[in-house]
């Protein structure tokens, strides 16, 4: 019992985390209907440009992930202006065209980085707290909280403002969209700079739970999208259930198979999947003409 | 070519062969790697982990269990087909990007497995795998291993186009522009799918057989997803949907890798910096640039100087005897339903269409006839309600095995297969075998080509009756209009159905286009195909149907002739809102065609559901 | 023109004529609208009817630049709106109601609403807007937080028309109202237009159901093959033979 609790706590945590990246992936999908592959390698470099700024500049650490993301949510817009002429045309060349920016992005941060990765010590140095016998690390619960918050902030976003509900509205009929006067263009470009500033919150966030290197992207991408799938592509409480899930099976199957642990995962997941394409949340069904 | 392949190896030093080798290997990955992506549209992110599992396949069936390095190569391209068909398996319900990713995952996955079994050396990897031997030829040679490489990539390739332009290449790449319409013409989807990627593996394999054999040691980082991201480069690069052009890429990345090998970040850089341009203004690749260029030529020409193709008169059918009319109905509904999430498309509609009839079905907008049309041709099932055709429930019945039953039809927006020409998508159609025939890929070629000769004759023949013989190389996109409505109907006859479909034939046509239609039409009914026609030309309706069926919001609202179909005040009302512009004299009719048999339900009464003489018929 | 008080939904600020000068569309090889001519005097209701694929749909999106525009002149009152792309037309007081409806199914009601004003600043204005589209539609006001997906056909309608409204348009566009409608509902969306026809707002309509139409409009072009075939005051349109037989094609 004790045991399946800590697997569960440390969980999720990571699934928080998990979450925060598969919230980016739907949004951009849900208003673009874009699967930005490139979304795991911004998440990486917001991981690098945080440890950076809160390692080597000394900024505190609340403010060297403020300047991740802004940093990131630039590289957000770059992708989308560039993939701009491919969209609502063919799915599977920007599929592509993100996986070639994703490339790129590994080959900056080696570049800048280098290929030694780094360990970022955690900004919170309290003593983890024991509840009921299971162990929580303080931080961990910083990375609940600010997730939570996360989350929070954007359903706020998209429900209560005006370029929140044109950015749903151009997702759901552009033409419709564009007829009330909303700029298709400038509102993808916004949905997927915020994208891209939460694949950084997520990176910063993981920096100090894992090791941050060139790879950090495909782990926390992959896991990233199969949250997004599992909940329901484009679905925000779908992004944040299927993290959770996923970051969970990660921590039972790493308890349980070791080693195997990633295979497990996606196997559990595949199968998961095959079950209810369209996921928990979803709505609509796959390639259906 | 060849012999410049031939002589390359007295040309260079030990490492710039050690080299090659390596590049040869990346081609035969990015052969599978295209055939899966560029020529079935399946997006594969898994090749890494099929290369993978054939070299550690060969690894530990050598060095663990003792067999020979070709009985393990032979077990260890079993393995990976199998593996192959599993991750396969994800592709029947999911495509595009979820299939993607879950092809990453289970790639992931697989790295995961190998770098922390036992079995498989953990991080070190396996050493000491046997050399391969050959009666005569000493393969520790590099140069030697290079002809064995040069040998099997040629027969790879080789048996790879003869795959992408014969009957199995041509049925994946119309799946790949248009599954909907290739299952409408008798292509079994799920299994063209599985059949794309155990391709895609089966040449994982083989590159995994063939660099255990060189390197003579396995480990992870070799089959890791950046490695997988380079080879998928490669096949963007030198173009997806090109076999050569992915070797182009192949060899081409690899030795520019290695050239670049000092700077390999910066190499790298590079390749994602291509990727993302090949995508936006080449999407084609680099094989597809000689084609872009040939065709901005010719239209340049083609603006100054004649046009000398030209859509030719039809040839018509020679008219057989119609079946006697007392017989089966060839097609019944019976009180069909369909639903879309509580919205009632079709609400209990029954109509029957006997052989040899040109039935016609009108209705305003939103009426639901192209939803019966999908209903009758298995795209939708029917909430309620049974479709009976040919004396047969085929109500649940799947596109495909409706086509190959004798169902044909065409699309109201058209659905060509864009990406083949004229011709192949004539001989998508015309190819009336199952896909289990396959085997003689396998086995017995010489049956392939010669059932591809027969076809091909049959659709010279198609194209010729149908006036479209000068425009048979051509692809259908940069084709006029009124020839692409043509070409849909000659590809919907290739399959020599009993029942045609026609989703608005003429929508889209001009006058003297909208007569050689109703000339085609008579022709197909004359030659003992039944036709049922969706169309707003009430025209074209009024002369060419004996028969009319009336939908309103879902439901049959009048049947009968032309004649009595467009006095009935409830057709005035749907189509002009206005029942009371029915008192208004109507001009002469021009006098209907003979009908060939009497009608039969009255107007008022939407078709009984009794089924006649059905029970008969299943004798 | 937000700055100005209006108190009706359809008043418009300025009196100004729409006027169509030899517009034509092209779909790759296909001329779907051959140079089509027409105009909307301020406070008239002007209809376009025909079969279908006559090229009312495509005449209604080039005009919004929906579509690219092949040619020709668009003018409203003295500002030459050819150039305009489609996101700003409703900036120049030119409201459109899809064929189709068009709502954005997964918000609400309400936000549909506001969304159509989307040009405009949310403000008490806005709200007052929102009255008033909500008098005109009762139904829109009782179901104000549900999805809009989840209303009826006929509803739909109604939100398409009372989105296109919170712009607060000089002239309203409508693209086949009364598609899969049942002749009650045909009924409320007609009288709605009969009200905003009375308010002042210029109406163009275009519609397959010639009996709509006829009754909303007092003028009417007849289209065929991309072409206006016949024009005239809807009265004598309605009693014209010719009608039936282009739409029959008899």
């Amino acid at each position: 019992m004790q045991e399946t609790l800590q697997t569960l706590v440390g969980g999720l945590s990571l699934g928080a985390v998990y979450a925060l990246v598969a919230m980016g992936f739907s949004l951009v999908y849900r208003t673009m209907g874009l699967v930005n592959f490139a979304h795991a390698d911004i998440a990486m470099i917001g991981a690098y440009a945080a440890s950076t700024f809160y390692l080597t500049s000394k900024l505190p650490f609340a403010v060297a992930m403020l300047v991740a993301i802004a940093v990131t949510a630039a590289i957000g817009l770059v992708i989308e202006r560039v993939l701009r002429p491919l969209e609502n045309k063919d799915f599977d060349l920007m599929l592509i065209g993100t996986i070639g920016f994703g490339i790129v992005l590994q080959a900056v941060a080696i570049l800048i980085w280098g290929t030694t990765g780094r360990a970022v010590r955690s900004p919170v140095q309290a003593a983890p707290l024991d509840l009921f016998g299971v162990r929580v690390r303080t931080y961990d619960l910083l990375v609940m909280a600010v997730a939570a918050l996360a989350v929070t902030g954007l359903a706020w976003f998209l429900a209560r403002t005006k370029r929140g509900a044109a950015m749903q509205a151009v997702a759901m009929d552009h033409e419709a969209a564009t007829a009330v006067g909303i700029n298709v263009g400038r509102s993808n470009a916004l949905a997927f700079s915020i994208g891209a500033g939460l694949a950084a919150l997520a990176g910063g966030l993981v920096g100090p739970m894992l090791y941050v290197d060139a790879s950090l992207g495909g782990a926390l991408g992959i896991k990233g999208f199969a949250a997004a799938m599992l909940g329901g592509f484009g679905s925000i409480p779908g992004a944040v259930v299927g993290g959770l899930a996923i970051g969970v099976l990660d921590s039972y199957a790493a308890g349980h198979f070791q080693g195997y642990s990633v295979l497990v995962t996606f196997l559990v997941f595949t199968a998961a999947i095959m079950i209810r394409p369209m996921g928990v949340f979803g709505e609509r069904t796959v390639s259906r003409a | 070519m060849a012999v410049a392949a031939w002589l390359l190896p007295y040309g260079l030093g030990s490492y710039s062969i050690h080299v090659v080798n390596i590049a040869i290997i990346y081609a035969l990955l990015a052969i599978g790697m295209g055939l899966a992506m560029g020529i079935s549209g399946q997006i594969n992110l898994a090749q890494v982990a099929f290369f993978g599992v054939g070299a550690y396949t060969l690894a530990i069936l050598t060095t663990d269990s003792g067999y020979g390095f070709w009985a393990a190569a032979i077990l260890a391209l079993l393995a990976t087909v199998a593996t192959g068909l599993f991750v396969g398996i994800p592709a029947l319900r999911m495509q595009s990007h979820y299939l993607g990713i879950v092809t990453l995952g289970l790639a992931l996955g697989f790295i995961n497995w190998i770098t922390n079994a036992s079995i498989t050396g953990g991080a070190d990897g396996i050493s000491g795998i046997p050399l391969p031997t050959l009666p005569g030829i000493d393969l520790s040679s590099e140069y030697l291993y290079y002809y064995l490489e040069l040998v099997v990539c040629a027969l790879g390739l080789g048996f790879g186009l003869f795959v992408v332009r014969t009957s199995l290449g041509r049925r994946l790449r119309a799946m790949r522009d248009d599954s909907l319409a290739a299952g409408a013409m008798g292509a079994e989807i799920p299994l063209l799918r599985m059949t794309a990627f155990l391709l895609a593996s089966l040449y994982g394999g083989l590159a995994g057989v063939l660099y255990a054999g060189l390197i003579r040691y396995v480990a992870p980082e070799t089959f890791s997803i950046g490695n997988m991201f380079i080879l998928l480069a490669m096949v963007i690069i030198g173009g997806r949907r090109s076999l050569v052009g992915c070797v182009v890429g192949a060899i081409g990345l690899t030795l520019i890798r290695e050239w670049l090998s000092d700077f390999s970040t910066y190499a790298q850089l590079g390749y994602g910096v291509v990727v993302v341009l090949m995508v936006v203004f080449a999407p084609t690749g680099l094989a597809g640039i000689p084609c872009r260029v040939r065709d901005f030529v010719n239209r340049r020409r083609r603006g100054k100087g004649e046009d000398r193709a030209r859509l030719r008169p039809f040839q018509p059918y020679e008219a057989v005897e119609v079946p006697d009319a007392a017989g089966e109905p060839l097609l019944e509904i019976r009180s069909v339903t369909k639903d879309f999430r509580g919205l009632r498309a079709l609400d209990d509609v029954s109509l029957t269409v006997e052989p040899g009839e040109i039935r016609g079905i009108v209705g305003p907008n939103g009426s639901g006839k192209t939803t019966l049309f999908n209903v009758i041709s298995g795209f939708y099932r029917a909430s309620s309600g049974q479709v009976r055709f040919a004396g047969r429930d085929t109500t649940t019945a799947r596109p495909y095995a409706l086509s190959l039953l004798g169902v044909a039809r065409t699309f109201q927006n058209l659905r060509l297969f864009g990406q083949l020409t004229v011709r192949e998508n004539i001989l998508v159609a015309l190819d009336r075998t199952r896909t289990y025939t396959i085997w003689q890929y396998a086995v017995w070629q010489p049956g392939v080509v010669r059932r591809e000769r027969q076809l091909r004759r049959q659709a010279q023949d198609l194209l010729e009756r149908f006036g479209l013989a000068d425009f048979a190389e051509a692809s259908p996109g940069s084709l006029p209009y009124g020839i692409q409505r043509r070409i849909e109907i000659a590809r919907a006859m290739a399959a020599r159905p009993r029942l045609l479909l026609l989703d608005e034939p003429a929508a889209g046509l001009n006058g003297e286009e909208v007569q050689q239609l109703a000339r085609i039409v008579r022709s197909i009914r004359d030659s003992g195909t039944t036709v049922v026609l969706i169309e707003h030309n009430m025209g074209l309706v009024m002369s060419l149907c004996e028969h009319v069926t009336v939908l309103s919001s879902g439901g049959v609202i009048a049947e009968g002739t032309p004649a009595e179909v467009v006095a009935a005040p409830e057709v005035i009302e749907a189509y002009l809102g206005d029942s009371a512009m029915a008192d208004v004299p109507r001009p002469e009719p021009a006098p209907p065609p003979t009908p060939t048999q009497a009608p039969a339900a009255p107007a008022e009464e939407p078709a009984s559901t009794e089924a006649p003489a059905s029970k008969e018929a299943t004798r | 023109m937000r700055m100005l008080p209006a108190p009706r939904v359809a008043r418009t600020e300025t009196a100004a004529t729409l006027a169509v000068d030899d517009l034509s569309v092209h779909y790759g090889g296909v001329r779907a609208v051959r140079s089509i001519s027409f105009s909307v005097q301020p406070g008239a209701s002007v209809g376009i009817i025909g079969a279908n694929g006559a090229g009312k749909t495509s005449t209604l999106k080039a005009l919004m630049g929906l579509v690219p525009r092949g040619g020709g002149r668009i003018m409203l009152g003295e500002r030459d709106l050819t150039r305009v792309r489609a996101r700003d037309m409703v900036r120049h007081g030119i409201g459109y109601v899809p064929e189709g409806r068009h709502v954005f199914p997964g918000l609400t009601v309400e936000k549909n609403l506001l969304l159509g004003a989307y040009a405009r600043r949310w403000d008490a204005e806005t709200r007052g807007t929102l009255v008033e589209v909500h008098e005109l539609f009762p139904v829109l006001g009782e179901m104000s937080q549900r999805l809009a997906g989840a209303l009826s056909g006929g509803q739909q309608q109604m939100l398409s028309i009372g989105r296109a409204l919170m712009a607060k348009p000089r002239i309203l566009l409508l693209d086949e109202p009364s598609m899969g409608l049942s002749p009650k509902l045909v009924g409320e969306i007609l009288s709605a237009l009969k009200r905003l026809r009375e308010e002042g707002m210029s109406l163009l309509l275009v519609e397959q159901n010639a009996k709509l139409t006829f009754g909303a409009t007092s003028h009417c072009l007849v289209m065929e093959n991309g072409s206006v075939a016949m024009t005239g005051t809807s009265d004598a349109l309605s009693r014209d033979i010719r009608v039936r037989q282009i739409y029959l094609g008899l």
